[in-house]
């Protein structure tokens, strides 16, 4: 059990380092805090809006035509005749919504009954939703020019939401934060040897496996206690997750040990612990691509391109679709991301870090 | 059979020659020390004997295990404080000799103790529940030379173990050191000759990789100084007197009103007798003792701080 007692003195350099500790949990959560805080008003640029239309009547078209003239919706290309050719594209990711126009609409306008619309949507992003649905019932009710009014049904899980903001960051800024780990990792790895005390330890008879395991081991129960930190936190501020925990575990879990394989190729190749700070030229931006601020909804597709080839972005997707309800079948595709990310990222790791004890 | 054995051991580095054809034979319970100036070659010769580096040629064996072939074989053996104090900062004494102590296969309660034993020996009990980044240099190598010995080792290595001390501190390591004479094997380099001349039984000089002097600090002192010197205090000094001795002698010098007398086989009573046969009234009249230091420029041309 060499590994353990080397395991245990890193994880003791982490935990008794205030500077660290503070950077690795106080920066997600101070972020957690000011997006959630600043975050809550009108969507300036139009949302990007795809219709199927069952009804195919006149009074349909003038709904849509009338629907195109506001402001703050664009209408996407072609209007779907089909429900079931809108939510492949959704669930493919081509579009990120979508509004149901039943057969029977323009009946029920003559008839001054009712009209019920359906706005599907991704789980990952309920804030479309709930921007849209008062938008929708307006605008509908005044081109209808009747009572009783437009009910527009969601197809998420809203209902069971508690603050749709801390929903929609808080998987993102999570990430980001175990993302932090790779920047620790390195630093720890490097500066140990930097200052020597892994030579120190390499003239102990301890075997290579032992300072592997003692060197990414201790970052495990550091990336569980963020996470549930991070949890805990995001619950007080009203986050609620609607799909399965375990499963929300399971997608930090994984991305933490990316971001662990990572610290150990960066702090394997880089010279000293002041170089680790090369690791923020790629955490930020790559937060930034995978969603864990911003929707990625609007990025250019190149953009998502790129970002679609790290594990960043399925871990945010995935956790948060989780979280607002998905299934696991629904993340599977993110998941097989991430656990050949995980599986790369670590042998990767081992090798490199195992190439720094031979000399 | 030797603790530490070296047969040409080499080491280079991109074509430069850190360590060039060293031969060392170090005895059970021997305290030998390598002596050279900065970048001589001895923390690396101590980074091959320890299994951080792998030599470029030759061998090195300690207690007959070859460092290359079963270095865990050889890991077992050794005690190491490494050049740089490195220690873990953020942990107490107690938690860094556990360390090193659990990772060389002690029990929980041999490491316990081991180290109250070196705590109390090195002066360190009193802080021992505290973090070491709060200590001072002389105590961090104590704790670093504690942490080399917590396993008990057969083979002690000590790179340059009062760099960067205080005289008090570093009399107090030496003192501990001493200590230690016969129970262990040590080799200890350094770049202090004060050091190498008060510890060891044997020194190795060292420079530019090669060891230049091998010996007692006696033996090198008598046999690698060519002159000796010796410090006269005297009255009535004429200058034929002096004209006679500087025909007699290699170097004459005159030194704050004394003279200072250089020759291959000084004999200090033919020149006391001399001088007084010559009516000069002699004060005083001492042999200087060589140093390593003279040693060193003897053999290398260089100061051991150049």
């Amino acid at each position: 059990m060499k590994f353990w007692e080397i395991g245990k003195r890193n994880l003791k350099e982490i935990y008794r380092n205030p500077v660290l500790l503070g950077f690795l949990l106080g920066m997600p959560l101070a972020f957690m805090l000011v997006f959630c805080a600043a975050a809550g008003g009108g969507q300036a640029s139009p949302i990007a809006m795809s219709i199927v239309d069952e009804d195919h009547s006149q009074t349909s078209s003038a709904f849509i035509q009338y629907l195109g003239s506001i402001e703050a919706i664009e209408l996407n290309e072609p209007i779907y005749s089909e429900k079931s050719q809108a939510q492949e594209d959704l669930e493919d990711g081509r579009i990120s919504f979508y509004l149901f126009i039943p057969s029977g609409f323009e009946e029920a306008k003559q008839a001054q009954q009712t009209v019920n619309l359906d706005l599907a949507y991704k789980a990952a992003n309920p804030m479309i939703g709930l921007q849209l649905k008062p938008m929708i019932e307006a605008v509908g009710s005044e081109f209808l020019g009747m009572a009783p009014p437009l009910n527009v049904e969601l197809k998420g899980t809203e209902g069971k939401i508690k603050n749709e903001v801390v929903n929609f960051y808080f998987p993102g800024i999570a990430v980001f934060g175990l993302m932090i780990l790779i920047a620790t990792g390195a630093e720890i790895i490097a500066g140990d040897r930097e200052r020597g005390f892994l030579a120190r330890m390499l003239t102990t008879p301890a075997r290579p496996s032992d300072f592997i395991l003692g060197y990414s081991l201790p970052f495990i129960p550091v990336l569980i206690v963020s996470t549930l930190i991070y949890l805990g936190v995001g619950m007080a501020m009203g986050l609620t997750i609607v799909g399965n925990l375990g499963h929300v575990f399971l997608i930090f879990f994984l991305i933490g040990l990316c971001s662990i394989g990572i610290a150990m190729i960066v702090g394997s190749l880089i010279k000293s612990e002041s170089q680790a700070g090369v690791c923020w030229i790629f955490i930020v931006p790559l937060a930034m691509i995978s969603g864990a601020w911003f929707s990625t909804e609007g990025m250019p597709s190149a953009v998502k391109s790129v970002a679609g080839a790290f594990p960043f972005i399925h871990a945010i997707d995935a956790s948060r679709a989780v979280i607002n309800g998905s299934s696991l079948s629904a993340i599977m595709p993110d998941l097989y991301w991430l656990v050949g990310w995980a599986v790369v990222l670590f042998a990767a790791g081992i090798a490199l870090f195992r190439r720094t004890m031979v000399s | 059979m030797n603790a530490v054995q070296t047969f040409k051991l080499t080491k280079e580095f991109d074509g430069l020659v850190a360590v060039n054809g060293v031969d060392l034979e170090i005895k059970k319970g021997e305290l030998f020390s390598l002596l050279g100036p900065n970048g001589a070659g001895k923390t690396t010769t101590i980074r091959m004997l320890c299994c951080l580096l792998k030599p470029t040629r030759g061998t090195a064996s300690i207690l007959g295990h070859d460092v290359v072939r079963v270095p865990f074989a050889v890991k077992k053996l050794i005690g190491v404080s490494p050049q740089d104090t490195i220690l873990s900062e953020r942990l107490n004494c107690w938690e860094n000799l556990a360390l090193i102590g659990k990772v060389h296969g002690l029990s929980s309660n041999e490491v316990k103790e081991r180290s109250k034993e070196l705590l109390e020996t090195m002066g360190l009990m009193e802080r021992a529940k505290d973090q070491v980044r709060k200590f001072s240099g002389g105590m961090k190598r104590r704790l670093s030379i504690a942490m080399a010995l917590v396993p008990d080792p057969q083979v002690l290595f000590l790179d340059e173990p009062t760099l960067g001390l205080d005289p008090q501190a570093r009399r107090t390591i030496w003192e501990y050191i001493a200590g230690l004479k016969g129970k262990k094997t040590i080799l200890l380099t350094t770049h202090y000759m004060e050091e190498a001349d008060f510890l060891s039984e044997r020194i190795g000089i060292i420079d530019e990789g090669r060891v230049v002097a091998l010996g007692t600090s006696q033996e090198l002192k008598t046999n690698l100084i060519e002159m000796r010197s010796m410090v006269v205090s005297t009255e009535n000094l004429t200058a034929e007197v002096l004209e006679d001795l500087r025909n007699r002698y290699s170097r004459l010098e005159k030194v704050k009103g004394r003279l200072k007398i250089y020759h291959k086989d000084l004999d200090f009573k033919e020149i006391v007798d001399y001088l007084h046969s010559r009516g000069v009234t002699v004060y005083s009249a001492a042999l200087e003792q060589p140093t390593l230091e003279d040693v060193f420029i003897q053999i290398t041309g260089k100061r051991l701080r150049d």
